[in-house]
Protein backbone atom coordinates (compact mmCIF):
# COMPACT_ATOMS: atom_id res chain seq x y z
CA UNK A 1 0.00 0.00 0.00
CA UNK A 2 3.05 2.33 -0.86
CA UNK A 3 1.18 4.08 -3.72
CA UNK A 4 -0.81 7.11 -3.34
CA UNK A 5 -4.23 7.45 -5.91
CA UNK A 6 -5.18 10.70 -6.42
CA UNK A 7 -9.49 11.45 -6.00
CA UNK A 8 -9.36 11.43 -9.75
CA UNK A 9 -8.45 7.98 -10.04
CA UNK A 10 -10.67 6.79 -7.39
CA UNK A 11 -13.83 7.78 -9.00
CA UNK A 12 -12.73 6.26 -12.64
CA UNK A 13 -11.77 2.99 -10.71
CA UNK A 14 -15.22 3.00 -9.20
CA UNK A 15 -16.63 3.74 -12.08
CA UNK A 16 -15.26 1.41 -14.49
CA UNK A 17 -15.65 -1.30 -11.79
CA UNK A 18 -19.39 -1.07 -11.31
CA UNK A 19 -19.76 -0.54 -15.20
CA UNK A 20 -18.03 -3.89 -16.01
CA UNK A 21 -19.65 -5.61 -12.82
CA UNK A 22 -23.33 -4.43 -14.23
CA UNK A 23 -22.62 -5.46 -17.84
CA UNK A 24 -21.57 -8.94 -17.07
CA UNK A 25 -24.49 -9.44 -14.62
CA UNK A 26 -26.97 -8.39 -17.59
CA UNK A 27 -25.33 -10.59 -20.40
CA UNK A 28 -25.84 -13.68 -18.06
CA UNK A 29 -29.13 -12.40 -17.06
CA UNK A 30 -30.84 -12.22 -20.32
CA UNK A 31 -29.07 -15.52 -21.48
CA UNK A 32 -29.87 -17.62 -18.53
CA UNK A 33 -33.58 -16.08 -18.68
CA UNK A 34 -35.47 -18.67 -20.78
CA UNK A 35 -33.88 -21.84 -18.86
CA UNK A 36 -35.49 -19.98 -15.57
CA UNK A 37 -38.96 -18.94 -16.89
CA UNK A 38 -39.09 -22.78 -18.49
CA UNK A 39 -38.48 -23.94 -14.37
CA UNK A 40 -40.88 -21.15 -13.14
CA UNK A 41 -43.38 -22.22 -15.18
CA UNK A 42 -42.87 -26.08 -15.11
CA UNK A 43 -43.50 -25.59 -11.13
CA UNK A 44 -46.78 -23.52 -11.88
CA UNK A 45 -47.88 -26.52 -14.03
CA UNK A 46 -46.86 -28.75 -11.00
CA UNK A 47 -48.65 -26.97 -8.53
CA UNK A 48 -51.98 -26.75 -10.50
CA UNK A 49 -51.75 -30.88 -11.31
CA UNK A 50 -50.78 -30.94 -7.64
CA UNK A 51 -54.22 -29.32 -6.38
CA UNK A 52 -56.23 -32.10 -8.75
CA UNK A 53 -54.18 -34.85 -7.17
CA UNK A 54 -51.71 -35.29 -10.04
CA UNK A 55 -48.37 -35.70 -8.92
CA UNK A 56 -46.23 -34.52 -11.57
CA UNK A 57 -42.34 -34.26 -11.63
CA UNK A 58 -41.03 -31.18 -13.49
CA UNK A 59 -40.40 -32.77 -16.26
CA UNK A 60 -43.41 -34.18 -17.21
CA UNK A 61 -45.41 -31.87 -15.76
CA UNK A 62 -46.08 -30.05 -19.62
CA UNK A 63 -47.38 -33.07 -20.61
CA UNK A 64 -49.60 -34.17 -17.69
CA UNK A 65 -51.11 -30.22 -17.59
CA UNK A 66 -52.13 -30.80 -21.19
CA UNK A 67 -53.53 -34.06 -20.56
CA UNK A 68 -55.76 -32.77 -17.28
CA UNK A 69 -55.98 -28.86 -17.66
CA UNK A 70 -57.72 -26.45 -20.18
CA UNK A 71 -57.42 -22.71 -19.90
CA UNK A 72 -59.97 -20.40 -19.68
CA UNK A 73 -60.34 -17.04 -18.68
CA UNK A 74 -58.09 -17.09 -16.03
CA UNK A 75 -59.24 -20.18 -14.24
CA UNK A 76 -57.95 -23.41 -15.07
CA UNK A 77 -60.56 -26.39 -15.96
CA UNK A 78 -60.20 -29.75 -15.31
CA UNK A 79 -63.00 -33.18 -15.62
CA UNK A 80 -65.21 -32.61 -12.57
CA UNK A 81 -64.39 -28.66 -11.73
CA UNK A 82 -62.39 -25.70 -11.69
CA UNK A 83 -59.01 -24.31 -10.10
CA UNK A 84 -59.28 -20.85 -8.97
CA UNK A 85 -55.53 -18.92 -9.02
CA UNK A 86 -54.77 -16.98 -5.72
CA UNK A 87 -52.37 -14.04 -5.34
CA UNK A 88 -51.65 -12.33 -2.73
CA UNK A 89 -49.37 -10.85 -0.38
CA UNK A 90 -47.58 -11.82 3.20
CA UNK A 91 -46.04 -10.39 5.65
CA UNK A 92 -42.48 -10.04 3.45
CA UNK A 93 -43.58 -10.62 0.36
CA UNK A 94 -46.02 -12.31 -2.50
CA UNK A 95 -47.36 -15.20 -1.52
CA UNK A 96 -49.79 -17.48 -4.04
CA UNK A 97 -51.62 -20.38 -4.88
CA UNK A 98 -54.31 -22.83 -6.04
CA UNK A 99 -57.80 -24.04 -4.86
CA UNK A 100 -59.29 -26.96 -6.74
CA UNK A 101 -63.42 -27.09 -6.42
CA UNK A 102 -65.26 -29.41 -7.68
CA UNK A 103 -68.77 -28.38 -9.23
CA UNK A 104 -70.59 -28.11 -5.43
CA UNK A 105 -67.81 -25.70 -5.48
CA UNK A 106 -66.07 -27.75 -2.38
CA UNK A 107 -62.31 -27.79 -1.94
CA UNK A 108 -60.99 -30.91 -3.45
CA UNK A 109 -57.71 -29.67 -3.54
CA UNK A 110 -55.21 -27.13 -2.56
CA UNK A 111 -51.68 -25.66 -2.42
CA UNK A 112 -49.75 -22.49 -1.61
CA UNK A 113 -46.57 -20.54 -1.76
CA UNK A 114 -44.59 -18.21 -0.54
CA UNK A 115 -41.42 -15.89 -2.21
CA UNK A 116 -40.33 -14.88 1.58
CA UNK A 117 -42.23 -15.76 4.63
CA UNK A 118 -40.79 -16.58 7.64
CA UNK A 119 -39.56 -20.03 7.51
CA UNK A 120 -41.49 -22.46 10.18
CA UNK A 121 -44.08 -19.50 10.69
CA UNK A 122 -45.58 -18.05 7.83
CA UNK A 123 -43.46 -20.23 5.79
CA UNK A 124 -45.58 -22.68 6.67
CA UNK A 125 -48.27 -22.22 4.30
CA UNK A 126 -46.42 -23.76 1.53
CA UNK A 127 -46.78 -27.11 3.65
CA UNK A 128 -49.42 -30.08 2.84
CA UNK A 129 -50.27 -30.13 6.24
CA UNK A 130 -51.46 -26.42 5.88
CA UNK A 131 -53.11 -26.99 2.81
CA UNK A 132 -54.83 -30.29 3.48
CA UNK A 133 -56.67 -28.49 6.15
CA UNK A 134 -58.65 -26.54 3.40
CA UNK A 135 -60.09 -30.34 1.52
CA UNK A 136 -63.65 -30.44 2.20
CA UNK A 137 -64.60 -26.67 3.07
CA UNK A 138 -66.92 -24.75 0.11
CA UNK A 139 -66.47 -21.62 -1.65
CA UNK A 140 -69.89 -21.28 -2.35
CA UNK A 141 -71.93 -18.22 -0.73
CA UNK A 142 -69.32 -17.25 1.17
CA UNK A 143 -65.44 -17.39 1.22
CA UNK A 144 -63.13 -19.41 3.45
CA UNK A 145 -61.18 -17.51 6.14
CA UNK A 146 -58.59 -18.43 8.47
CA UNK A 147 -59.56 -18.15 12.02
CA UNK A 148 -57.74 -18.74 15.41
CA UNK A 149 -58.82 -21.81 17.05
CA UNK A 150 -61.07 -22.59 14.11
CA UNK A 151 -64.15 -24.86 14.34
CA UNK A 152 -63.29 -27.72 12.23
CA UNK A 153 -67.17 -28.57 10.89
CA UNK A 154 -67.87 -24.72 9.61
CA UNK A 155 -66.96 -25.34 5.87
CA UNK A 156 -65.71 -21.66 5.40
CA UNK A 157 -63.46 -21.98 8.40
CA UNK A 158 -59.68 -23.24 8.53
CA UNK A 159 -57.39 -22.95 11.45
CA UNK A 160 -55.22 -19.77 11.12
CA UNK A 161 -51.14 -20.59 11.46
CA UNK A 162 -50.01 -19.84 15.12
CA UNK A 163 -47.07 -17.19 14.52
CA UNK A 164 -48.25 -16.01 10.94
CA UNK A 165 -50.78 -14.00 11.83
CA UNK A 166 -49.81 -11.57 9.05
CA UNK A 167 -49.40 -14.51 6.69
CA UNK A 168 -52.74 -15.91 7.95
CA UNK A 169 -54.65 -12.21 7.32
CA UNK A 170 -52.81 -12.37 3.58
CA UNK A 171 -54.29 -15.65 2.92
CA UNK A 172 -57.80 -14.80 3.79
CA UNK A 173 -57.63 -11.86 1.97
CA UNK A 174 -56.50 -13.83 -1.35
CA UNK A 175 -59.55 -16.37 -0.43
CA UNK A 176 -61.85 -13.59 -0.54
CA UNK A 177 -60.58 -11.80 -3.64
CA UNK A 178 -60.69 -15.11 -5.53
CA UNK A 179 -64.22 -16.12 -4.02
CA UNK A 180 -65.09 -12.51 -5.15
CA UNK A 181 -64.12 -13.03 -8.99
CA UNK A 182 -65.62 -16.40 -8.99
CA UNK A 183 -68.67 -15.78 -7.56
CA UNK A 184 -68.96 -12.96 -10.39
CA UNK A 185 -67.77 -15.43 -13.15
CA UNK A 186 -70.84 -17.98 -12.38
CA UNK A 187 -73.62 -15.72 -11.99
CA UNK A 188 -72.67 -14.44 -15.48
CA UNK A 189 -72.31 -17.93 -16.79
CA UNK A 190 -76.08 -18.55 -15.61
CA UNK A 191 -77.27 -15.15 -16.76
CA UNK B 1 4.15 -20.74 4.17
CA UNK B 2 4.78 -23.39 1.32
CA UNK B 3 1.37 -23.73 -1.18
CA UNK B 4 0.08 -27.10 0.02
CA UNK B 5 -0.27 -26.01 3.60
CA UNK B 6 -2.38 -22.78 2.44
CA UNK B 7 -4.90 -25.92 1.03
CA UNK B 8 -4.40 -28.06 4.22
CA UNK B 9 -4.25 -25.91 7.33
CA UNK B 10 -7.93 -24.30 6.83
CA UNK B 11 -8.78 -28.14 6.82
CA UNK B 12 -8.26 -28.77 10.43
CA UNK B 13 -5.59 -26.09 12.30
CA UNK B 14 -7.28 -23.52 10.55
CA UNK B 15 -10.95 -23.98 9.64
CA UNK B 16 -13.04 -21.22 8.96
CA UNK B 17 -15.82 -23.01 11.36
CA UNK B 18 -13.90 -25.06 13.61
CA UNK B 19 -11.21 -22.40 14.72
CA UNK B 20 -12.35 -18.93 12.90
CA UNK B 21 -15.90 -19.65 14.19
CA UNK B 22 -17.07 -17.78 10.69
CA UNK B 23 -19.32 -18.39 8.25
CA UNK B 24 -21.50 -19.99 11.23
CA UNK B 25 -24.59 -18.41 10.17
CA UNK B 26 -25.72 -19.96 6.99
CA UNK B 27 -24.04 -23.42 8.47
CA UNK B 28 -26.31 -23.64 10.66
CA UNK B 29 -29.10 -22.22 8.14
CA UNK B 30 -28.48 -25.01 5.49
CA UNK B 31 -28.03 -28.46 6.93
CA UNK B 32 -30.80 -29.88 7.89
CA UNK B 33 -30.75 -32.08 4.81
CA UNK B 34 -27.76 -33.55 2.45
CA UNK B 35 -28.41 -31.80 -0.70
CA UNK B 36 -28.59 -28.05 0.54
CA UNK B 37 -25.75 -28.41 2.29
CA UNK B 38 -23.62 -30.10 -0.66
CA UNK B 39 -25.34 -26.87 -2.95
CA UNK B 40 -24.36 -23.95 -0.66
CA UNK B 41 -20.65 -25.80 0.15
CA UNK B 42 -19.77 -25.73 -3.31
CA UNK B 43 -21.40 -22.35 -4.25
CA UNK B 44 -19.49 -20.95 -1.40
CA UNK B 45 -16.50 -22.91 -2.49
CA UNK B 46 -16.71 -21.59 -6.18
CA UNK B 47 -17.24 -17.42 -5.03
CA UNK B 48 -14.20 -17.77 -2.26
CA UNK B 49 -11.95 -19.04 -5.17
CA UNK B 50 -13.32 -16.53 -7.60
CA UNK B 51 -12.92 -13.38 -5.81
CA UNK B 52 -9.73 -13.98 -4.21
CA UNK B 53 -8.38 -14.82 -7.22
CA UNK B 54 -9.94 -11.31 -9.21
CA UNK B 55 -9.05 -9.08 -5.73
CA UNK B 56 -5.46 -10.58 -5.96
CA UNK B 57 -5.33 -9.85 -9.97
CA UNK B 58 -6.52 -6.50 -9.08
CA UNK B 59 -4.35 -5.46 -5.48
CA UNK B 60 -1.80 -3.48 -6.61
CA UNK B 61 -4.94 -1.22 -8.76
CA UNK B 62 -7.41 -1.17 -5.70
CA UNK B 63 -7.38 2.10 -3.90
CA UNK B 64 -6.88 1.17 -0.23
CA UNK B 65 -9.33 3.67 0.34
CA UNK B 66 -12.11 1.93 -1.54
CA UNK B 67 -10.71 -1.40 -0.49
CA UNK B 68 -14.00 -2.58 1.37
CA UNK B 69 -16.00 -1.29 -1.54
CA UNK B 70 -14.32 -3.09 -4.43
CA UNK B 71 -14.50 -6.38 -2.43
CA UNK B 72 -17.94 -6.03 -1.77
CA UNK B 73 -18.84 -5.08 -5.65
CA UNK B 74 -16.67 -8.19 -6.90
CA UNK B 75 -17.99 -10.84 -3.97
CA UNK B 76 -21.64 -9.48 -4.98
CA UNK B 77 -21.17 -9.82 -8.47
CA UNK B 78 -19.81 -13.44 -8.04
CA UNK B 79 -22.97 -14.24 -5.69
CA UNK B 80 -25.50 -12.75 -8.11
CA UNK B 81 -23.67 -14.96 -10.87
CA UNK B 82 -24.32 -18.39 -8.88
CA UNK B 83 -28.27 -17.54 -7.87
CA UNK B 84 -28.82 -17.15 -11.77
CA UNK B 85 -27.17 -20.54 -12.57
CA UNK B 86 -28.41 -22.21 -9.74
CA UNK B 87 -32.24 -20.74 -10.45
CA UNK B 88 -31.81 -22.07 -14.31
CA UNK B 89 -29.72 -25.24 -13.63
CA UNK B 90 -31.13 -26.90 -9.94
CA UNK B 91 -34.32 -24.64 -9.71
CA UNK B 92 -35.62 -26.72 -6.68
CA UNK B 93 -32.51 -26.45 -4.61
CA UNK B 94 -32.06 -22.87 -5.60
CA UNK B 95 -35.75 -22.40 -4.14
CA UNK B 96 -34.73 -24.30 -1.15
CA UNK B 97 -31.21 -22.17 -0.27
CA UNK B 98 -33.66 -19.18 -1.39
CA UNK B 99 -32.22 -16.46 0.82
CA UNK B 100 -29.18 -17.70 2.06
CA UNK B 101 -27.61 -17.95 -1.49
CA UNK B 102 -27.64 -13.89 -1.44
CA UNK B 103 -25.96 -13.85 2.18
CA UNK B 104 -22.90 -15.55 1.10
CA UNK B 105 -22.37 -12.02 0.11
CA UNK B 106 -22.55 -11.10 3.90
CA UNK B 107 -20.41 -14.64 4.47
CA UNK B 108 -17.14 -13.93 6.60
CA UNK B 109 -15.11 -16.23 5.15
CA UNK B 110 -15.14 -14.82 2.03
CA UNK B 111 -14.66 -10.83 2.85
CA UNK B 112 -12.13 -12.17 6.03
CA UNK B 113 -9.88 -13.89 3.24
CA UNK B 114 -10.10 -11.09 1.03
CA UNK B 115 -8.87 -8.70 3.11
CA UNK B 116 -6.28 -11.31 5.30
CA UNK B 117 -4.90 -12.71 1.93
CA UNK B 118 -5.82 -11.95 -1.33
CA UNK B 119 -5.13 -8.32 -0.37
CA UNK B 120 -1.55 -8.94 -0.53
CA UNK B 121 -0.49 -12.32 -1.85
CA UNK B 122 0.17 -13.54 -5.49
CA UNK B 123 -2.93 -14.68 -7.68
CA UNK B 124 -2.03 -18.69 -7.53
CA UNK B 125 -1.24 -18.82 -3.65
CA UNK B 126 -4.98 -17.06 -3.31
CA UNK B 127 -6.51 -19.32 -5.46
CA UNK B 128 -5.10 -22.08 -3.17
CA UNK B 129 -5.88 -20.40 -0.45
CA UNK B 130 -9.54 -19.86 -1.20
CA UNK B 131 -10.16 -23.38 -1.93
CA UNK B 132 -8.76 -24.21 1.06
CA UNK B 133 -11.17 -22.28 3.19
CA UNK B 134 -13.56 -23.43 0.52
CA UNK B 135 -13.20 -27.23 1.41
CA UNK B 136 -12.54 -26.24 4.87
CA UNK B 137 -15.81 -25.05 5.24
CA UNK B 138 -17.59 -27.56 2.95
CA UNK B 139 -16.47 -30.46 5.19
CA UNK B 140 -17.97 -29.23 8.10
CA UNK B 141 -21.19 -28.42 6.13
CA UNK B 142 -21.38 -31.79 4.51
CA UNK B 143 -20.92 -33.67 7.86
CA UNK B 144 -23.54 -31.58 9.82
CA UNK B 145 -26.12 -32.21 6.34
CA UNK B 146 -25.05 -35.58 6.29
CA UNK B 147 -26.11 -36.40 10.33
CA UNK B 148 -29.28 -34.07 10.26
CA UNK B 149 -30.63 -35.42 7.44
CA UNK B 150 -29.61 -39.19 8.64
CA UNK B 151 -31.20 -38.63 12.30
CA UNK B 152 -33.71 -35.82 11.79
CA UNK B 153 -35.81 -37.40 8.64
CA UNK B 154 -34.34 -40.70 8.39
CA UNK B 155 -33.46 -40.12 4.85
CA UNK B 156 -29.85 -39.56 2.88
CA UNK B 157 -29.74 -37.16 -0.26
CA UNK B 158 -33.63 -37.95 -0.34
CA UNK B 159 -33.19 -41.59 -0.02
CA UNK B 160 -35.35 -43.19 2.87
CA UNK B 161 -32.53 -45.29 4.53
CA UNK B 162 -34.82 -45.50 7.62
CA UNK B 163 -37.04 -47.18 6.34
CA UNK B 164 -35.30 -49.12 3.84
CA UNK B 165 -33.97 -50.59 7.01
CA UNK B 166 -37.21 -51.19 8.36
CA UNK B 167 -36.27 -49.27 11.91
CA UNK B 168 -39.67 -47.53 11.75
CA UNK B 169 -41.67 -51.43 11.95
CA UNK B 170 -39.50 -51.73 15.37
CA UNK B 171 -39.99 -48.85 16.83
CA UNK B 172 -37.40 -46.32 15.75
CA UNK B 173 -38.75 -42.49 15.18
CA UNK B 174 -36.94 -39.53 13.90
CA UNK B 175 -35.42 -37.11 15.94
CA UNK B 176 -37.74 -33.65 15.37
CA UNK B 177 -34.75 -31.72 17.30
CA UNK B 178 -31.57 -32.76 14.58
CA UNK B 179 -33.64 -30.27 11.42
CA UNK B 180 -34.28 -27.18 13.95
CA UNK B 181 -31.04 -24.79 13.61
CA UNK B 182 -30.24 -24.91 17.89
CA UNK B 183 -29.79 -28.67 17.08
CA UNK B 184 -26.62 -27.78 13.86
CA UNK B 185 -25.25 -25.29 17.05
CA UNK B 186 -25.08 -28.12 19.49
CA UNK B 187 -23.39 -30.61 16.68
CA UNK B 188 -21.00 -27.66 15.83
CA UNK B 189 -19.72 -27.20 19.71
CA UNK B 190 -18.97 -31.03 19.32
CA UNK B 191 -17.08 -30.86 16.54
CA UNK B 192 -15.27 -28.38 18.15
CA UNK B 193 -15.20 -29.77 21.21
CA UNK B 194 -13.44 -33.02 19.42
CA UNK B 195 -11.35 -30.43 17.60
CA UNK B 196 -9.76 -29.24 20.34
CA UNK B 197 -9.15 -32.17 21.96
CA UNK B 198 -7.47 -33.15 19.40
CA UNK B 199 -5.28 -30.23 18.80
CA UNK B 200 -4.36 -28.98 22.47
CA UNK B 201 -2.22 -25.87 20.78
CA UNK B 202 -5.54 -24.21 19.63
CA UNK B 203 -6.80 -23.55 23.51
CA UNK B 204 -6.16 -20.96 25.00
Amino acid sequence: MKKNFSNTYIFIYSAVLVVVAALILTVVSVSLKPLQTKNQQAEQKQMILKTIGVEATRDNAAELYAKYITEADGYYRFDGGIVLPLKGTGLWGPIWGYLALDNTSTVVGAVFDHKGETPGLGGEIATDKFAQRFIGKKMDTQAIHLAKNADRDNPYEVDAISGGTMTSNGVTAMLAKAYDDYSKMRKEATE
Amino acid sequence: MKNFDLIKLPFSKNNPILVQVLGVCSCLAVTAQLKPAVVMALSVTVVVVLANLIISLLRNTIPPRIRIIVQLVVVSTLVVLVDQVLKAYVYDVSKQLSVFVGLIITNCIVMGRLEAFAMVQKPWPSVLDGLGNGLGYSVILIVLGFVRELFGSGTLWGYPVAEKLGLYSIGYENNGLMIMPPMALILVGLIIWWHRSRNKDLCE
